[in-house]
């Protein structure tokens, strides 16, 4: 079933990292509805933030994707049900 | 103490005191710095390939036979570019392969300098870490952190990109006998170690099964599990399933031996899977060669599923229980916390749909036949190095492996080319054995400029080509799915003989099974590398097959 998964990334603010945590969402062609880099804790930490509608599974194979890449440090994803609801005709 | 040195002999230096003897190479512009320092390091044994392609497979197959990095080296560009298959390769198989890239110089990268191209970009997908080194001060870390990265858990390519002004660049060096900060051990994550309680639970499961199998993968052979894993076959009972990359993690000939499963695996394999109540997979993937229609695959069996690899777990099979560690160290307790059992009336059911296998191929020249020859030959003391299509799966399916990891191939990737260049590697890491790369006409014409690499670097690699005129494999697809239009897949072969005397090794043409054996052993005891043509039936298949996406129950057994 179909819900919102907030995934919250900590990992090294260096750019090579970064770009390969973006590979992984590139790869797997998971649409993202929200998405956010910043500064994070101690110096040299980046906090990647981002949202996918998707059904469990997928969401936690992304979540997988991400543990495996050198320099990342902690990957928590939080769900919700879908917030949008569809007016019924 | 610390001296003033150049980053080329900083690499150089690092290399050698991490202990890696032998890189794979092709000198260019960016990467020059690097060559004019490497003869001030003589441990370093450089072999300098005709094609940066085969510098990586080289290095690949390197690792999978020594069990340590193989390490290539290229310039940047088209130097570097051609490493990408090599790369791809590793990364599908899991193997543990350093490349280093010379780049433009610092100030000319974003430019579309000369030979500038973003190799890290390319190959970012399919390494496992990458570094664009900016300060020759950082070179000996980022060195020993790529070498670690690459072995560290589940094994895989990383690349270091060197601009040559960096390579050029004089820094303060501390030799790590005297920097103990250099010397420390690199941190790294512990591998994971499995709870008590999934381990008991995968005991149960196995005590309970009526119809238990044991798949095992690639990650046996990396982890060194064969003991482990024979032990649990033993005090179980269970059959032992050998997936392409697992094969010779188990001893062929075994009482409990069943043989490859998926798309080319043998009928009974296949039949038991879809007939087990329990698979306990150790090592491996699951991937769509294995399992064939996912949906239709082992639909009675519960899963137990160990992999160093967490993201592999349940990926592409529901699991009853997944286990994440180390392939021996989890088998160990598993065998620890098994109950002895047998699985008698399971393998009689099984072995009471064994069939005669092999096909007809006219004069003798069967695969079957080539195969017991060379594994005559040898004594069975050899690696075998495959390269991609029929001949790849007649040789997974009948050489008889006794020995663990002698079975090297491309496997996830199925990259034709690999086995000449592979197998340069794999000689490198067991110089005592003999190595047979074993091509078809398609993959061995890929990469054949390497026979000048093994003359002129001494390489005793021995040369076999199942020549049956077409890119066979394609040939076989096109027959059952394509309405037997052969497009573009009979191929020309050059005199292979001729070839092989033009570049000074023997060769010999078979076209007639009495002579497989003696020219087999000809071509095994002659000194150095030798080329055997074997032309064999122009339109055989490898039987049975299951049609992409089909069910494992529903093989392909006879032409249509």
């Amino acid at each position: 079933m179909t819900a919102s998964h907030a995934v919250d990334v900590l990992l090294d603010d260096t750019l090579l990292t970064l770009n390969r945590a973006m590979g992984v969402l590139r790869r797997r062609n998971v649409a993202v509805q929200a998405f956010t880099v910043r500064p994070c804790g101690p110096a040299g930490v980046a906090r990647m933030t981002f949202v996918l509608n998707t059904d469990p599974a997928t969401a936690d194979r992304v979540v997988q994707q991400f543990h495996k890449i050198v320099g990342v440090r902690a990957v928590e994803v939080t769900t919700t049900p879908d917030p949008i609801t569809e007016e019924q005709p | 103490m610390s001296e003033i040195m150049s980053g080329a002999h900083i690499l150089c230096r690092t290399l050698a005191e991490a202990g890696v003897d032998v890189l794979f190479g092709y000198p260019g512009g960016a990467i020059m710095p690097f060559y004019h320092a490497l003869p001030e390091t003589p441990s370093l044994r450089h072999i300098l390939v005709r094609h940066e392609q085969a510098a990586a497979h080289a290095a690949d197959g390197y690792a999978r036979a020594s069990g340590r990095v193989g390490v290539c080296v290229a310039t940047s560009g088209p130097g570097a570019t051609n490493l990408v298959t090599g790369l791809a390769t590793a990364h599908m198989d899991s193997s543990p392969v350093v490349a280093i890239t010379g780049q433009v110089s610092r100030p000319m990268i974003g430019r579309d300098a000369f030979q500038e191209t973003d190799i890290i970009g390319i190959t970012l997908p399919i390494t496992k870490q990458s570094y664009l080194v900016q300060d020759a001060a950082e070179l000996a870390d980022v060195v020993r952190d790529a070498l670690a990265v690459a072995q560290h858990g589940r094994p895989g390519p990383v690349l270091i990109d060197v601009p040559k002004d960096v390579q050029n660049q004089k820094v303060e060096w501390t030799s790590p006998d005297v920097g103990a900060q250099h010397a420390a051990p690199l941190p790294s994550a512990p591998l994971p170690a499995a709870g008590d309680d999934a381990v008991r639970r995968a005991a149960d499961l196995i005590a309970a099964a009526k119809r238990p199998l044991m798949m095992v993968g690639h990650g046996v052979i990396l982890a060194n599990a064969y003991a482990e894993v024979r032990a649990l076959a033993e005090k179980t009972g269970m059959p032992v399933i050998t997936t392409l990359l697992g094969i010779s993690a188990f001893p062929e000939g075994h009482p409990l031996h069943l043989g490859m499963p998926g798309m080319h695996g043998e009928v009974l394999v296949n039949r038991a899977i879809q007939r087990a109540d329990l698979i306990v997979g150790i090592g491996l993937r699951f991937d769509d060669r294995v399992t064939g229609n996912l949906a239709a695959f082992a639909p009675r069996a519960q899963v137990v599923h160990i992999d160093l690899d967490r993201s592999e777990i349940g990926r592409n099979v529901p699991t009853a229980v997944g286990i994440v560690g180390d392939a021996a160290n989890v088998t160990r307790r598993l065998v620890a916390a098994v109950q002895a059992r047998t699985c008698d009336d399971w393998r009689a059911e099984i072995e009471a749909g064994r069939r005669p296998s092999g096909g007809s191929f006219s004069g003798g020249m069967s695969p079957e036949a080539i195969l017991t020859a060379i594994h005559d030959a040898t004594g069975g003391v050899c690696t075998i190095v495959t390269d991609v299509g029929q001949h790849q799966m007649w040789v997974a399916k009948l050489f008889p492996y006794r020995r663990p990891n002698t079975h090297i191939t491309s496997g996830g990737l199925g990259t034709m080319g690999f086995a000449v260049p592979a197998a340069m590697g794999v000689h490198l890491a067991r110089p005592q054995e003999r190595v047979w790369a074993i091509s078809g006409d398609g993959g061995f014409q890929m990469n054949m400029a390497e026979m000048a690499t093994m003359v002129q670097e001494g390489l005793t690699v021995k040369l076999a080509i199942f020549n049956n005129g077409y890119l066979g494999m394609v040939r076989q697809w096109q027959q059952f799915f394509h309405g037997k239009r052969y497009s573009s897949t009979p191929i020309w072969s050059p005199d292979y003989v001729k070839l092989a005397e033009a570049y000074g090794i023997p060769g010999y043409r078979v076209q007639h099974a009495s002579e497989i054996a003696d020219v087999v052993g000809q071509a095994n005891a002659a000194p150095g590398p030798a080329l055997v043509e074997f032309v064999i039936e122009q339109e055989a298949n490898v039987y049975p097959m299951i049609p992409p996406g089909g069910s494992l129950a529903e093989p392909i057994e006879a032409a249509v």
